[in-house]
Order: structure tokens, then sequence, then C-alpha cells
């Protein structure tokens, strides 16, 4: 751990960071809660001249419900996310995934809009979003525009942000009446990054599934929504989903250590039928 | 500057005592507190957050000192495992429960185990074996050395209500 030495610049708001980010002229980063970006410091991964210190800006923290939407600011913690009565009330698919970040340690730190902007494909928070529909505000200091999950998450580790842009706020839409959930992954050790995840959301009607949303994360190069699973399991109860979702088409998925292309297809068909098969159940229990 | 260092002057109240140091501003807590204020129990495993060898409380919250920057910290209140002594130096009861249970064997992860421990206990809620070893998940010990260190976990909480 004989890091390559860097600078340490501290800021007390979003713009000012947005300025230091324009300054350094991509020679710096926004350090957050820091969970993937001082890991990466640490191995080489990365050279900076050096990081912007958000932690500390307080004016991005915090979940408040808005008219069918949660607002969760961009340097709330895993921990607070998984915890709090809003998101555990009203979309506690949030809250379950957010509780399935690494370990206690990292929940403690790490940011939710740090794991978004940092975008790995496997990681649980960005697969939430896509699955829930969310938007992000980004801003440069000056303006703020508004992005959708599906859109920002472009490839590995690759977002929509500009260079001097940081995210600020993320929309969720709450669970809707009727509406259930499911959050299936298989990792190595708890904690670990998902090999493959899978988000689901229901809305049932007479035990027959009316609308659906489905999510995997693990199994591209970065989370994706499959319509054409979705559309195929309309009209379907709980139990048919098994004979409903074949193999599921347009994965791209690589062959590393942890997994096997072969494998992550399998185990994203398995874990999309788990995850939707959990929304049905929650969404019986919910009418 | 040529190498990019630009130091920092951080101040942490560490186990209780107030230390302030000049260091790079990318030093890591870890060592900060290592190499700097010579506070040597916290131990430095992989660098990634992954193994917990290196876990300390920043203002009562557990954290991988490896991936946390002593600048970010400053002004915070540090625990490490050295930090659990009582006044006399006596061991804690979390302390003496590892001590009873053997639940070090090389002892290299056992700093962090303890300070993991003591969030643990620090929380107020009573955990179940399966529990307890959910909360360990981010420590790993080597001599894989781990139903003594749950032993002791469960005997200490036990002790504590």
């Amino acid at each position: 751990m004989f890091v390559k030495p860097f600078g340490y610049v501290r800021v007390a708001s979003l713009a000012e960071a947005a300025d230091g980010l324009r300054e350094s002229d991509g020679g710096a980063r926004v350090l957050a809660g820091g969970q993937s970006l001082l890991p990466m410091m640490n191995l080489g991964l990365l050279d900076l001249d050096a990081v912007i210190d958000v932690s500390h800006v307080d004016e991005a923290r915090g979940v408040t419900e808005d008219d069918g939407y949660l607002r969760i600011g961009a340097l709330t913690r895993h921990r607070e996310v998984h915890a709090d009565p809003l998101v555990t009330s009203r979309q506690p698919l949030l809250a379950s995934a957010a509780g399935r970040v690494g370990s206690s340690r990292i929940r403690a730190r790490g940011t939710l809009g740090g794991s978004l902007a940092h975008s790995d494909p496997a990681a649980e928070l960005p697969l939430a979003m896509i699955a829930l529909g969310a938007t992000y505000e980004v801003t440069d200091g000056a303006a703020t525009r508004t992005v959708r999950a599906d859109e920002f998450h472009v490839s590995y580790f690759t977002t929509d942000l500009a260079a001097d842009e940081l995210l600020a706020e993320v929309r969720v839409p709450t669970l809707g009446p009727g509406w259930g959930w499911g959050f299936q992954e298989v990792s190595r050790r708890p904690g670990d990054f998902a090999i493959v995840a899978a988000a689901a959301l229901v809305r049932l009607a007479d035990g027959e599934i009316v609308e659906s949303r489905l999510a995997l994360g693990g199994v591209s190069e970065r989370p994706l929504r499959l319509g054409a699973v979705e559309s195929s399991v309309t009209g379907a109860r709980a139990e048919q989903l098994e004979e409903r979702i074949g193999p599921i088409a347009g994965l791209d998925p690589v062959t590393d250590t942890s997994a096997t292309a072969n494998h992550r297809r399998h185990l994203a068909r398995v874990l999309g039928v788990r995850a939707l098969a959990d929304a049905c159940r929650r969404a019986e229990e919910a009418a | 500057m040529s190498d990019g260092r630009i130091d920092v002057s951080t101040t942490l109240v560490v186990n209780g005592r107030r230390v302030t140091r000049s260091a790079g501003g990318h030093v890591t807590l870890l060592r900060w507190l290592r190499d700097e204020a010579d506070v040597l129990d916290p131990k430095y495993g992989c660098g990634e957050g992954v193994c917990g060898a290196c876990t300390v409380l920043v203002d009562g919250e557990p954290a991988s000192a490896c991936i946390v920057l002593a600048a970010q910290c400053e002004g915070s209140a540090i625990t490490t495992a050295a930090g659990l002594l009582d006044d006399d130096g006596e061991p804690s009861p979390l302390q003496r429960a590892f001590h009873e249970h053997h639940a070090a064997q090389c002892g290299f992860c056992t700093p962090g185990m303890l300070m993991c421990a003591q969030a643990m206990l620090a929380d107020g809620t009573t955990r179940s074996r399966d529990e307890i070893r959910e909360e360990l998940h981010g420590n790993l010990c080597r001599c894989t050395g781990y139903q003594h260190i749950v032993d002791a976990i469960e005997d200490a909480q036990g002790a504590a209500r």
C-alpha cells in the first residue's frame, strides 16, 4: 500500500467540488465515502493528482418524500438508506439492496451517489435504480439536469456524468398499491459483489401478473432491464413463472475468476424467476 | 511538490489522546495511525477494505482504516483495540472473553475482530450466533478460528447485558 501521493481538498458544497473538478482538468476525482475509490488507489488502478472530499457536505444528504417519489441526497450513506423509515416503508426493494452492499463498515461510510457514480456492473444499487425507473439530478454547480438511471449507467465504471458534474440527488418512485418486490443475488461470500443479481417488481390482479419490471446485474457491461421477459410473464401466476420464462436472450456476460459466462446465463434465469416469484408473494401478502 | 505530495495537518483523538501530525493528504488513516502516531494495533491486511484487520471505530462507527484518509477524519475520535483497556490498563470484558475463549490464534485479525465486536456490543442488540457471524463476515481470520471468536462475542454480549 505505497500509493503514489496525491493532494487532498475538502469542500463545503457540491458547487465548490464542481469548480475543483474544472480546475483540475481531469486530474481530480470526487471522494465521497471512498469505499470504492480508495481501494482503487491502493491497488494502483487510478492515477490522480488530487481527490476532492465531499463527505462533509451536508446539502445532499437525507431522504424526503415528494408525491410518489423519494428524494434521496447523493451523499446519504448505505446504512442510512437501508434503515430509513421512508425507504423501508415506501420502497423496500431499495432498502434491501442497500443492506446487501459490502460489510457494515462499508455501509457506514459508502454513499448512494458514490456507488452509482462508480457504476460497477455487478453492484446492487445501480441495478435497483434501473429496476425502479429512478432518475438522477446531476449538477455542475451552476446548472442541474435530470438523467434516467438506464441512460446514466453507460458501461463498466462509465457513466453519463461530464467531467465537471456530480450526482446531487436520486429520485426513486415509491412502491404503488398492489405491487410486490423481489431481490435475489448469488455471490461468493456475503457482502461480495454479486456474480449475478436480479431485481423485480410485480403488480397482481386476482393472482395474475398485470405489470412487471425485471432487471439483472452482473450479466452485461451495465444492469439491464428485460422487457421481453416482462412481456412474457404478463397474465402468469407465480407458479407458472418457471414455464413462462425460457433462456434469457440479449445477455452479454463475461467469464472471469468468479464464474463462467454460461454459469452467469444460468443464474440470470434462475434468479430472475426467483425474484419475480418473491415479488408475486409480497404482492399477495400486501393485498 | 514534484511527487504530488501535499501535507495536511490532522488532529485526531486517538484512544482519548489528542494527536496532531502532518502527513501527505493521500495518507490513509491506517498509515497515519501506524507510521505517524505509533498506534500499532490496527493491522494492514488487504488494502481494499475486505479483510477487516484494520477495523477501528471513527466516532463510534466501524471503519476500514486502510480505505479512509486520515484527513477525512479531522477532529474525529478514533478507537483501536488498545483503547478498549480500562483506565488501569486492564482488559475490557470483551477482551477478557477473547482471552478466556482462546479467540486469538496468530492474533493478526484480533484487533479488527475486537473492534467489529465492540461495534456490535455498542449498538445494544443481542445477537444470535448466526447474526454474530453475519456481522463478522467482513473480518477474515486466516487461522479460521471463527468458532472461538463467535463464542467470545456471544459470551461478552451476555455479560454486558
